[in-house]
Parts: structure tokens; sequence; C-alpha cells
């Protein structure tokens, strides 16, 4: 399922990212790596926020619904 | 011997307090060759032998932004002798990525594990002893913001950098890996490429940069090497981060012994349940907005009856100033009158002006620095990026536009922050449009003039809201008609709430205001001089029938006859439509251009012109002894040498009075006028030295050309419309 689907303090484990090499590898350096796990902190009207390797992360919604998780 | 050690690691990891630390006051910024970001450079306050840099805050070594670029070039082409990894002790895993990609360069390395003071507060524990085996060079616990361990730590790092102890080579990936990275090593050094170790495992990557450089039978070698190993559609991209995180998924779990197992509720979580919340996030920005602008720019600060600190420091700033023109006064009593004109009208007038409101610019930067320092700014740009979105921009832009409320400079070149181009150019061109601190004394020129008789704050306030309106419908305009590329997506990390301390917060906005200050010392002074020279000669000046008029001998003219009045003659047609077409008011919009503040100077030259000695004589003829002494007559006489001072001191700008400035009602007639010639002056091209900072970022004069063009249609339409249909209400 998506990202964006999860709800506050859900934990789940990333599976694939479907959007362009860039912000592939962005999200790669900022920690999303397949298999890492990934916490929904809070969410608002602006997207969700995420904790990942120990760092909370802001991410729109429409970013949270190109990244998989399981 | 000289020693060079470079600062590397993540952004907030406490890099730059670090900086601060170490160097004190001896430092240097420049900026790197061809990019615009800024190089910090800096000598050891306890080793005048060692050299720090400070390269730029970043996640990883990929080239994907200028910053990345920046950071790995200066490592693996300039070689320091050391580097300091600052790692922010309560995320390691994060951090530790960007460490892992330091130590593969090969230079010799130390770990600063900062932050240990929240690491002791949350009650975990790190071993440090176990951490530093993991990763084969030293780490040393410090306090960037409190100075704690910074000097063994500087003294490991000079240790290590005299010894040239390069880190020691770590079985981060696995076997396969491993020797798929090392075959292609021995390709590579076979071949005599330098680094062949680091190009390696970056030619795996699919590392662009190292990949542009390399030769293409290597590159296909490299190719059909990993192709046999791991097939023709193999991710090793993901696949090496995933090792990598894997790596220091273990070492930590190992090194780290939490205080409570699992994910407990922190105080940022607290706090961001209120900052960020569904529906009380935006009404706590609007009101910490509000705190904001009344502690910089408020007569009646919270309703106290006291000045807001920046409008308290002004006064101050002001004050001293005066006095300080009143010496220069008397020190050229007996000078010829060109020399006195110009020091005591144009440098001394020009700069005052200046100085009135720099307090402003920097009470409310100080405070920017506050809000971003302490990590509020990264959630309001997150709330609003919803908002922003709409507009075609990113919450992100709300930063720079904000230091646009101050001053345009610092305003443009933070756009540079924004990851995209379309974003960076948008903003750009919008942050022209805010009332910066220099735009306000021309507000409440008008103001308290020629809207004496209405609600003065509300004129001013309107104009703000006007900045703001027109800064979202250009946006909407040019992404629906320029730029088409769509909405970029909102990544952006959320540092831990922190106190920042009062040195850094102080440091920060100075670093903004610095180069409003620079501007300040060097455009608007040449400026305000060659506006002295422009309004006060004419080419009778240079062929003696000026000196042979004046009673005194002076070769200088009146404003009327300027050069000034010239130019502002050709102009004026150009402005007839929006209600302003006279040469006073053309010519400032013209120095505007310069300086916004000159706006008001000009004014104050230009219709301080008109009032002659028998203007003065009747206007305070009006006056009761009584009055004229309260208005600082001795003895509430007449006198016609203390009148013109009286004159422009306590009535030409104080408003109020109907028969202040009558030449001025008879150039802008009508209120419709006025406040078009507020609007055009507002979203007109900012300031020269802002139009410079726009080529910076916008890299071309046919880009800035066009954001300019941008700017100057906005501010013509929105005028000319102020004026059509005011006009009809006014």
């Amino acid at each position: 399922m998506a990202l964006a689907m999860m709800e506050v303090g859900e934990t789940r484990q990333i599976q694939a990212f479907h959007g362009k090499e860039e912000v592939k590898r962005h999200l790669q350096d900022l920690g999303f790596v397949k298999g890492g796990t990934v916490q929904v902190v809070g969410e608002n009207a602006s997207g969700m926020i995420l904790l990942v390797k120990g760092v909370r992360i802001a991410l729109n919604r429409g970013l949270a619904s190109q990244i998989m998780v399981a | 011997m000289s020693y060079m050690i470079a600062l590397a690691g993540n952004p907030n990891c406490g890099k730059t307090s670090l900086f601060n630390e170490l160097t004190g006051s001896r430092q240097r910024v420049g900026n790197w060759p061809g990019v615009t970001v800024d190089k910090k450079e800096g000598t050891y306050k306890k080793d005048k032998e060692i050299e720090i840099l400070d390269l730029p805050g970043t996640y990883s070594l990929s080239p994907y932004s200028a910053e990345e670029i920046i950071a790995r070039n200066y490592l693996v082409k300039e070689k320091p002798d050391a580097v300091i990894n600052i790692v922010d002790g309560t995320s390691l895993e994060r951090n530790l990525y960007l460490t892992l990609q330091i130590l593969e360069t090969g230079i010799p390395t130390v770990i600063a594990l900062n932050m240990m003071d929240e690491v002791e507060d949350r009650g975990d524990e790190i071993h440090i002893e176990k951490l530093s085996r993991a990763f084969g060079v030293p780490v040393i616990p410090i306090v960037a913001r409190n100075g704690r361990g910074i000097w063994e730590l500087m003294e490991k790092a000079a240790e290590t950098a005299r010894e040239k102890r390069a880190p020691m080579k770590l079985p981060v990936f696995d076997k396969k890996l491993q020797e798929t990275i090392d075959q292609v090593k021995a390709l590579l050094e076979a071949e005599g490429e330098p680094d062949s170790g680091w190009k390696a495992v970056k030619l795996l990557e699919h590392d662009e940069n190292v990949r542009e450089q390399m030769k293409e039978d290597l590159k296909n070698q490299a190719g059909k090497l990993t192709a046999k190993r791991y097939g023709q559609e193999a991710d090793l991209e993901a696949e090496i981060a995933d090792q990598r995180y894997q790596y220091i998924t273990k070492a930590v779990k190992d090194a780290v012994t939490k205080h409570s197992a699992g994910c407990v509720e922190t105080k940022s979580d607290k706090l961001d349940k209120l900052f960020t919340n569904r529906i009380l996030a935006l009404p706590v920005f609007a009101v910490i907005m509000y705190l904001l602008f009344a502690c910089t720019n408020s007569e009646n600060f919270l309703f106290l009856g006291i000045p807001s600190p920046g409008i308290w420091l002004a006064g101050v700033v002001e004050s001293l100033w005066g006095g300080l023109t009143g010496l220069a006064e008397r020190a050229l009593a007996g000078a010829s009158p060109w020399i006195y004109s110009l020091v005591i009208d144009g440098i001394m007038g020009g700069l005052g002006s200046v100085l009135g409101f720099i307090p402003l610019v920097l009470v409310l930067y100080i405070l920017i620095s506050f809000l971003e320092d302490c990590g509020y700014m990264a959630r309001i740009a997150f709330v609003l990026d919803r908002i922003f979105r709409r507009f075609g921009l990113s919450g992100r832009s709300f930063i720079p536009l904000l230091q646009g409320f101050g001053c345009s400079v610092p305003a443009v070149m933070a756009t540079r922050t924004l990851e995209s181009e379309k974003d960076r150019k948008i903003t750009a061109i919008l942050a022209g449009f805010m009332p910066c601190g220099a735009k306000l004394p021309i507000f409440a020129l008008f103001a308290s003039t020629l809207f004496a008789d209405n609600n003065q704050t509300l004129v001013t306030y309107s104009l703000y809201v006007l900045s703001i309106v027109m800064a979202v419908l250009v946006s909407l305009l040019l992404n629906k008609f320029v730029f088409r590329e769509g909405t970029s997506n909102f990544i952006m990390e959320l540092p831990q709430y922190r106190i920042p301390t009062l040195k850094s917060v102080l440091i920060h906005g100075w670093e903004k205001v610095k180069g409003f200050a620079v501007k300040a010392g060097t455009v608007i002074f040449v400026s305000t001089v060659l506006i002295w020279f422009l309004s006060g000669f004419n080419l009778n000046s240079f062929n003696g029938k000026n000196a042979a008029e004046n009673e005194d001998g002076s070769i200088m003219c009146g404003m009327n006859d300027s050069f000034m009045a010239s130019v502002g003659n050709v102009i004026a047609p150009v402005f007839r439509p929006l209600g302003f077409g006279e040469w006073r008011p053309a010519v400032g919009v013209i120095t505007g251009w310069i300086a916004k503040e000159n706006v008001v100077v000009t004014f104050a030259q230009l219709y301080q012109e008109d009032v002659t000695e028998a203007y003065l004589e009747e206007y305070f003829s009006q006056y009761s002894p009584k009055e004229l002494e309260e208005l600082g007559f001795e003895g509430g006489v007449y006198n016609a040498e203390a009148a013109g001072d009286i004159y422009s001191e306590n009535i030409l700008f104080e408003g109020s009075d109907e028969n202040a400035l009558p030449h001025m009602r008879d150039d802008i007639q009508t209120k419709a006028a006025a406040y078009a010639y507020m609007v055009f002056n507002l979203l007109c091209m900012p300031c020269f030295a802002a139009v410079g900072a726009m080529k910076r970022e916008l890299k071309t004069w046919k880009e800035t050309g066009r954001a300019v063009a941008v700017q100057m249609a906005a501010a013509y339409t929105a005028a000319l419309l102020v004026n059509m249909v005011g006009g009809l209400f006014l």
C-alpha cells in the first residue's frame, strides 16, 4: 500500500518508490531505504511527518503516495 | 607546517556552532567558484597554524545539489589534511550515512559526536569506544553550543592530520559486492586513475559526475564486470545504500543503549502537536507573525504604551546621528556653501535616513534567525506548503518572502535554499514586492501628509496586504503562462526544537543584515552624493553664470533648474496615466531604484526647496507667540534664520496640517494618485543592490531582465488600476 494511506502512530517497512530517479536518490540520502522502517508521527493538511532513521521528515501527500510500504 | 581541517556534516547537525566556537571572530566568508554557496574559512583560535573550512551541510556526497558537489569535490580534489565529521548524537543512523561516504574518500577523519547533552537528557548511553571501533576512526563526544569537548576534539584532529592517519577499511559491503568493487578498483588502478577505490564505488552507484569524467572503454569494462555478477538490470545504487544502512544500523545497535525501548514521544513531538496541528497551526502562526512585527515596528508595543524594541532602537540611533550632524554643522560653519551642502544635506542627510531604519531591519532579522535556529521555521514552511502549493509555490518560499519585509537583498539570496529552479525564479521576483524596511518611510511620509485625515495605520496596513495579494496573483499568472512544469515536492527535515544560544542568533541575524549594511555604506552613500549633485547643479554651475547670479557666489542652482529636473521632465509623461506625471514624483521613482529610501530623501530635498523665506514668514504668522515658542522659536518671536529648520523638523513631514506640503499637493493632486504612487514604488523594480542579488541567483542578465520586466509590468498595471478605479471613489 502507499505510505499516504498509513495512520498516525503506524509503523511499516518501505518497499519501493514510484517516481523520478533524482527524488528517489534524495529520499535515500534522507534515510528512506528499501526494508527500512517508517513511522507516521503526525499529519495535517500539507502532508505527513514521518520518523525515519531517528529523524523527523515532512513530506507532502503527493510524494507520500509514491512511496510503497508493507 | 600548517594544516587544513574541513568540517563536514548534515544540515542542522551543529556544524556552524562548532565553526563559530573554534574560529571566534577570525572568519572569512567568500563564494565557492561558480556557485552562490557561501565558503566560510577561519583560523583556529588556539593555533594559528590550523585553518578551518566549513563545508556546506549535506546529507550525502552524491552529485545532485550544488552543496553536495562542492563538498565532495573539495574532499576528493583538494584533500584537506583532516576532516571533522560532525554527527548529531540524537539521530545517529541518518548522520552516519554521510560518515561512511566521507570515510570512503580515504581522508584522515575524526568524528565529533555532537548534542551529547540531549543524548544524556534522554537517558541514552553511547559507547564511544564501540562506535570508534565500528567506524575505524576516533570519536570525540562534544556539545558544540557550549563548547564542551571541542578542545579535545581539535587536539585529536590536529594529531590525526599530523600523522596522516587514514581511516581503516571497513567491512561495510557483503562479500559479493566488495569483490565487485575490488575488481573495478583494480581495473581503474591499472589505467592509472587516481582515487581508484572511491571512484570504483561511485561508478557502481551510477554517479553521473564520475562517469562523465571517465573514459568510455573503462566504463564499458566496469559495466560488463557488474553485469556478470548482478545481471543487466541490477540496481546497484539502491543495493549499496541498503548495505551502508545495514552496517550503520548494526553498529548503532551495538554502541547505543537506549533508555527506553521503542519510540518515546519527545518534547519535539509534543510541540509539533501544536505547531503543525491541523486546525491550530495557522492561528498560532498568525499570533507569532503578529508578535514578530509588533517587536519590529510598533509605536505602541503590545498596547503597553511603550515603543517596540525596533522603534526604540531607531530613536536612539536617530538622536545619536542628530548629535553628530550638529557637530558637523558647527565644524563646517565657515566652509564654502557647496562643501557645507555636500556634507550636511548630501552625506549626513542621506545616510541619516538609512540609519533610521537599519535598527528595524536588524531586530526583524534577529527574530527571524531565532525562529530558524529554534526549528519553528521548518514547521511553518511545512504548514504553509498546502496554501503556497495552490499558488504554484512551495512552502519553503515563505522564508525568503518573510525576509523581504526586512530587505530584498538577503531575501533574494535566501531563494538559493529552494530546491526547484521554478520556485527560485518566481520567489526572487516576488521578494521584490515585499514592503522592505526602506519602503516603509515612503508609506509613512505619504500617510502622514496626503492621507493626514485618514486612518494612517490602515493606509500602511493596506499596502502590506496588497503586496501579498500581488505576490499571489503574479505567482498564479507565472505558473499558468510562463512556468508550466507543475509543483515540486516538499521534503524537509524537521529538526528538534532547541532554544538557540543568544550568540548564534546574533551571529545569524548579523550575517543577514551585513549585506544590507554594506549596501548602505557603498551604494547608498554614492547615490546620495550623486542625487545631491544632480539636484543642486546644472550646466550654468560650470560656466560661471550661477556664481555671478547668486548673492553668496555659490555655483549651485535651485532644484527646479537642476539636472535632476531635466531628467524628471523627460520621463514624467510615462507616469501621467498613473496620476503623478510631474517631474518631482518621477525623480522620486528613479532615485528609488538606486535605493528605495531615497524616495523620501528626494522628496525632502525637492519640496523643501520650494519653502521660501516669504512662504515661511506667512506660514508662521498664523501662530500665536505661545505656539511659536512651543514649536521652538526662542522667546516666542519669529526668527527667519531658525524658521527653515523648525519648519522641516516639525511641520514639513509631520502631517496633520493641510498647508504642510503645498507643492506636493500640486504634483499629486488626488488621493488615488497618491495611493498609486505608493503602489508603484512598492511593486516596481527593487533597488539596484537587490537587482544585483537577483543577477547572482538567476545567473544571466537575460533572466534578470525578464524578472525586472515582470515587476515593472505588475507595478504599472496595479498603479494604473488604483488611479483609475480609485479616482471614481476618492
